[in-house]
């Protein structure tokens, strides 16, 4: 597959400056160039090499999604609207404890022990609490670790970064909790385009994917929640159904309702122009559930899409040693994913053309690829 | 007894001869050899040297010698004249006593300033008068008898030298040196406005301005008779040449070069203001055709051209050549080769110093062969290692942040050297006065992280009033203090944060932490060598508001206590640099830019020039495969 | 006081920041002043030291106080503590006639070491001071100053150097009565060995071939300086 690999200086204007970046963290750790603070990945000088790494993993410079998938998954498995899918399921950690420090069902926590218990993998790469609301990259080497870092960050946790880190020392086998722009990232490394990092992603041996609406800038968050409580009390986040409109702030003194008009401007403006809702570069892919008991039983519950063998595996071994519960998939619920899964890609594709005001010009995403040419060429 | 002496060092000695007591100034190149070399001999002459926090201070310093019936000498380079000059205003009305000498040393052509302003100007200005060496025995000469008028005429006199004279050595005969004791005593109780015994002020205006004003007629009636004011070419010259200054040098050799000396008169003004009018009228009769040379700005021009205007009935209408027509370069220094053109073209002679057939083929061998030699932070400096870390936090920061900078080495930092910091440049203590107005900006909307940087002796000199503005106005920056134990630029001389004085002996040091306690900032310390644990702590300062300081504390590389000795053993592992081979492009080399580290072409890896390298150890922690080793050295 | 070659007599030194060129310079000086001739130097130092390139015009001159910086085109030998800066102060005091000593070792400037330009190698820069000069002598001062245990001796080999090749009228015993008075006691010995290691290099290449004085030698005339 063809890829136009370029330098540090077309990322910093085709992604930094043009404000694609999403912090992935896919450009760090790859050489002393950038470094990810905060949820930010910043250019610490400039470097004047013709092709880097960092041009070549991002996900936000020009790629080919549609023969990438083909090249990653079984193409019987393709569906437009939402990727590879061999199954889908509604699961849920079978240990209520388990359930309780996680997001949603646990069951993302519930898969990345299993696999370090199992030595499917030796490190798990996690999104952990550093400072306030802000999460760092984590690798975790017990199964006991994962449980204790099972919440949902919205702020980006540059995990990508760690992989580098850790991938340069060699001899792992690594898993991942991975944003859809992180799958993209690795999976972009998959395709082994530059010689000297090539062995690197051999280590990886688990993407678990999560699904992702968008991300909050940490600065603007914290300062907006800051008039509203004391950040120290905060204890965790959550994005109800759609037709809620807020965002649940978790704090020691109770849970507070925030209208997502006041977080919308907090969102990373890298997201809006983001065609991804269900982590389609991955193994599996976790998001919360939708029942039809309503969002009381189903925020205990998670969706999960199985995009590969290794991941129907590792499923079917959770099943098996009854580590994860599993319940019937009401009826609506793949068709409603995938409408709500082209929606975003909508979205992303109006807001490219309002920015290039040009349909065949998507900036990073190819204008002939079958799901997104379509919508470009038809802007409703 | 003959003797090769340096401009200033001729200065110093005459000051010597004319029996100076007291010497203040601040260090500012091109002047600080001045009180360097009376401060050596302070203790056998027994004379009381200062470096004076500031240059108005140590004017002050100068003036309270001589309302004490003593003879002081405050020198000073271009810039320290503008710092001491409300006072320097105030004082020309008030007048003197003991003979008291302003000597300003300018730097046309910028060789070691932010600008190329003249002094000259503020003699006219302020109304004192002003005298310019035209050579090294001038210097000498000149200094010691302004002494002698300023205590004639009972007014500060200044005495105006150009680096290229400063700087310059050439042989200068010696005086022999006074051998009276000093007392000091200020009377005050004679009647008011007594000069000798009544209160020493400028008020009233009405009484001292024209009392001032009669003593520069007092000055010019003496500048008619001055040796200084030389003449030599024939009676009736084609062209005469007014010059002052060093320029003397460059228009005898001008002349000399061209074979001119038949043709042109070469009228050397020692005394430029006020001018000598009577004297500067004969030569002007003389001729047609006249030519001012000078540095920077057309002072001497000027003055010629209005007394030509005032005696024009007298004199007839001349032809002026110069700055203003454009003979005479308006910017930069001169030397021998500008005035040769300015010849040659007025003259019509032609001029050719290099013969176009070497100039040609030199220039195509030599061209691609001469790098240039950027300005850098020596081996071993403290700075290059405090903006590593403060470039990597505001980069960190994400918020477009910048830094106003200050006068020092450490101005560096607008250049590579310094991974271009630095935003904003002006002078002593203007980079904490800006940010001081940038850190209230937020109102406006301004979200930039505002950074200030200061050296130790800037802070003392400029940049406390800056500070306090800052922290009563609640501005919101963060100052970095590089305090590398003293005036390194200059010439590592020591101020007040120091325990030693100019003269060697021991002094009580202000401690510039507590002092920043005390005005109310958030203040902290760091060694700018620990890399990380700098740039975390300014990371994190520049998130909280109000007015924080961060002293960056660690000595000079050209110390005395330093210089030399290698604290590390440094050295690259081979098997561990991969050079071009390593994703790094070369960070160490091509950013870090150190002169002891150097890119082998031949093997294409960096190594260290043992001979270069200071032994600070900072480049180990900047290499991505730890390849820079460092070792405590034996 | 010996009749000068050329008069007034123009000595380049040049080099690079914190090599010691402004301490060589004066001692070269005050060996000249000493016996009689009226010497102006010129330097350009201060923001130069830092890592930028530095000369000393000397003009010596048995008349009268010159301008302290030589006019173009009219060095009569240039002294360089670095090879590329000989070649840099050609291009604009050079002339057929001038002679060069240069120190082989070369001091990489920042840009250099960056990456961004190419120092040119050595026998590129001897050719280009070949067809800029009358003479060339290339001194390894450098290598020579550390095996006597310091780099900065470099300087005073290089004075040694000038007085082998009898341009000017200085020797031994002139800088042994110049250094007396301004350098420390122990330091005495080690600087006149310096010296001699000068002296020596320029006899071995001199006595190879060639003549040191210059292609055309002048006499001048004393200028009575009229005042």
């Amino acid at each position: 597959m063809e890829m136009n690999i370029m330098g540090q200086k077309e990322l910093h204007k085709e992604v930094r400056e043009a404000q694609f970046c999403t912090g992935c963290g896919a450009c760090v750790n790859l050489c002393p160039y950038q470094a990810s603070y905060r949820d930010e990945v910043i250019t610490l000088h400039p470097c004047d090499l013709k092709e880097g790494g960092c041009y070549a993993f991002c996900p936000r410079t020009p790629t080919d999604l549609d023969a990438l998938k083909k090249r990653l998954f079984d193409p019987k498995d393709l569906m437009p609207e939402i990727g590879a899918m061999k199954g889908f399921y509604i699961t849920r950690a079978a240990d209520a404890k388990v359930r309780a420090k996680g997001q949603h069902g646990g069951t993302v926590t519930t898969l990345m022990s299993l696999a370090l218990q199992e030595g499917v993998i030796d490190t798990a790469i996690l999104a952990d609490e550093g400072q306030t609301l802000l999460p760092q990259g984590t690798a975790v080497r017990d199964p006991a670790g994962v449980r204790k870092r099972g919440k949902s960050r919205f702020v980006v946790s540059p995990n990508v970064a760690e992989f580098n880190r850790l991938a340069k020392e060699g001899g792992k086998k690594i898993g991942i909790v991975a944003t859809p722009c992180q799958g993209l990232a690795l999976a972009k490394m998959r395709l082994k385009p530059l010689v000297s990092y090539a062995d690197r992603i051999d280590q990886l041996k688990l993407v678990i994917g999560l699904f992702c609406g968008w991300a909050l800038s940490w600065r603007n968050l914290v300062a907006l929640l800051r008039k509203k409580t004391d950040l120290a009390e905060i204890e965790g986040m959550d994005i109800p159904p759609s037709k809620y409109h807020i965002l649940q702030v978790y704090t020691k003194k109770g849970s507070m309702d925030i209208s997502l008009d006041e977080i919308n401007p907090c969102v990373r403006g890298a997201c809006w122009y983001c065609p991804d809702l269900t982590g389609e570069f991955s193994d599996i892919s976790v998001g919360s559930a939708r029942l039809s008991e309503g969002w009381e039983e189903a925020k205990g519950w998670n969706q999960v899409i199985v995009r590969t063998e290794r991941g129907q595996q590792l499923l079917d071994l959770a099943r098996e040693r009854g580590l994860l519960e599993f319940r019937e998939v009401p009826g609506g619920n793949l068709k409603k994913l995938k409408t709500a899964s082209m929606s975003k890609k909508k979205t992303a594709v109006k807001n490219l053309i309002l920015r290039s005001r040009d349909p065949q010009n998507l900036f990073y995403l190819d204008s002939k690829d079958p799901v997104l040419g379509t919508l470009a060429r038809r802007p409703e | 007894m003959r003797v090769l002496l340096m401009g200033n060092e001729a200065i110093a000695r005459g000051a010597l001869e004319a029996g100076v007591n007291v010497a203040a100034g601040y260090p500012g190149t091109p002047s600080s050899e001045i009180i360097e070399n009376l401060s050596r001999v302070a203790k056998e002459r027994n004379l009381y040297v200062e470096w004076s926090t500031n240059e108005k201070i140590s004017l002050e310093v100068a003036a309270a010698a001589s309302f004490a019936k003593l003879r002081a000498i405050c020198p000073m380079k271009q810039n320290g004249v503008n710092v001491a000059s409300d006072f320097l205003l105030h004082l020309a009305g008030s007048g003197t006593r003991g003979g008291l000498v302003l000597v300003s040393c300018d730097d046309p052509g910028a060789l070691s300033s932010a600008n190329e302003g003249e002094s000259r100007h503020f003699a006219r200005m302020v109304e004192i008068p002003l005298l310019e060496p035209g050579d090294f025995q001038e210097a000498k000469d000149m200094t010691k008898w302004a002494f002698e008028l300023s205590e004639k005429i009972k007014n500060v006199v200044m005495v105006r030298s150009v680096t290229r004279m400063s700087h310059a050595s050439g042989n200068v005969w010696f005086g022999g040196l006074p051998d009276k004791e000093a007392k000091a005593a200020f009377r005050f109780d004679g009647p008011l406005l007594d000069p000798e015994s009544g209160s020493v002020s400028s008020l009233p205006v009405s009484h001292s301005h024209p009392v001032q004003q009669g003593k520069i007629k007092k000055a010019q009636e003496i500048f008619e008779e001055s040796p200084f004011n030389t003449y030599q070419g024939p009676k009736k010259p084609e062209l005469l040449v007014i010059t002052s200054s060093v320029c003397n040098l460059y228009c005898r050799e001008a002349i000399h070069l061209l074979g001119l000396k038949d043709r042109v008169g070469l009228l050397k003004l020692g005394t430029t203001w006020p001018l000598p009018l009577k004297l500067v009228k004969k030569y002007l009769l003389t001729t047609d055709k006249i030519l001012i040379v000078e540095e920077v700005i057309p002072f001497l021009e000027e003055s010629v051209k209005i007394l030509a205007a005032e005696q024009a009935r007298e004199i007839g209408i001349k032809t002026f050549y110069g700055k203003k027509e454009g003979t005479i370069p308006m910017t930069g220094e001169l030397n021998a080769d500008l005035v040769a053109s300015a010849f040659s073209k007025i003259m019509g002679v032609p001029y050719a110093p290099m013969e176009p057939e070497y100039e040609k083929s030199s220039k195509a061998a030599g061209g691609s062969m001469t790098p240039g030699r950027d300005l850098t932070f020596c081996p071993g400096c403290p700075h290059r290692a405090s903006y590593w870390s403060i470039h990597k936090a505001l980069q960190l920061d994400n918020r477009k942040g910048f830094v106003c900078g200050d006068i020092g080495c450490y101005s560096l930092g607008l250049y590579p050297a310094g991974f271009r910091a630095v935003k904003t440049h002006h002078a002593m203590g203007s980079g904490l006065g800006l940010a001081s107005g940038f850190g209230k900006l937020d109102a406006f909307g301004l979200d930039q992280t505002v950074m200030a940087v200061c050296g130790d002796s800037t802070f003392f000199h400029a940049a406390l009033p800056a500070l306090v503005n800052a922290i009563h106005n609640r501005a919101n920056v963060t100052l970095v203090v590089f305090d590398n134990g003293g005036t390194a630029m200059t010439g590592f001389q020591p101020h007040p944060g120091l325990t030693v004085n100019a003269m060697g002996q021991e002094a009580p040091n202000l401690d510039i932490a507590r002092i920043c306690e005390a005005m109310g900032a958030k203040v902290e310390t760091r060694d700018p060598f620990e890399l990380e644990e700098t740039r975390s702590t300014l990371n994190r300062l520049m998130e909280e508001e109000g007015t924080k300081v961060l002293i960056l504390r660690q000595i000079c590389a050209l110390s005395p206590e330093k210089k030399g000795k290698k604290r590390y053993t440094m050295r690259v592992e081979e098997t561990r640099c991969l050079g071009d081979a390593c994703s790094c492009n070369r960070l160490c080399t091509r950013i870090f830019r150190c002169p002891g580290l150097v890119w082998d072409q031949g093997k294409k890896k960096s190594r260290i020039d043992e001979v270069i390298c200071a032994g600070c150890g900072v480049c180990a922690d900047i290499c991505p495969a730890s390849a820079i080793i460092r070792e405590e050295a034996v | 006081m010996e009749m000068l070659i050329q008069d007034p007599y123009n000595i380049i030194m040049a080099g690079v920041g914190g090599q010691g060129n402004v301490m060589a310079s004066r001692v070269l000086s005050n060996m000249l002043s000493m016996k009689g001739y009226w010497i102006t130097i010129g330097e350009t130092f201060g923001a130069s030291q830092r890592g930028g390139s530095v000369m000393s015009h000397i003009r010596v001159s048995a008349t009268t106080t010159w301008s302290p910086q030589i006019p173009k085109g009219k060095a009569h030998i240039v002294i360089a503590l670095e090879p590329v800066e000989a070649i840099r102060i050609l291009m604009t005091y050079g002339n057929r006639d001038v002679n060069v000593l240069a120190n082989t070792r070369p001091i990489h400037p920042v840009s250099v070491i960056a990456g961004e330009y190419n120092y040119p190698n050595f026998e590129d820069v001897k050719k280009a001071l070949e067809g800029m000069s009358s003479h060339v002598w290339l001194i390894d001062a450098t290598e020579e100053a550390m095996k006597l245990g310091n780099p900065i001796l470099s300087n005073i080999i290089m004075i040694g150097a000038i007085s082998g090749l009898g341009l000017l009228p200085v020797g031994l015993k002139d800088f042994m009565t110049v250094i007396r008075d301004t350098f420390p006691e122990k330091l005495l010995d080690v600087n006149r060995q310096a010296f001699e290691i000068g002296r020596e290099k320029v006899a071995k290449q001199t006595s190879g071939g060639g003549s040191p004085a210059p292609k055309s030698p002048k006499k001048v005339e004393h200028q009575r300086k009229a005042k």
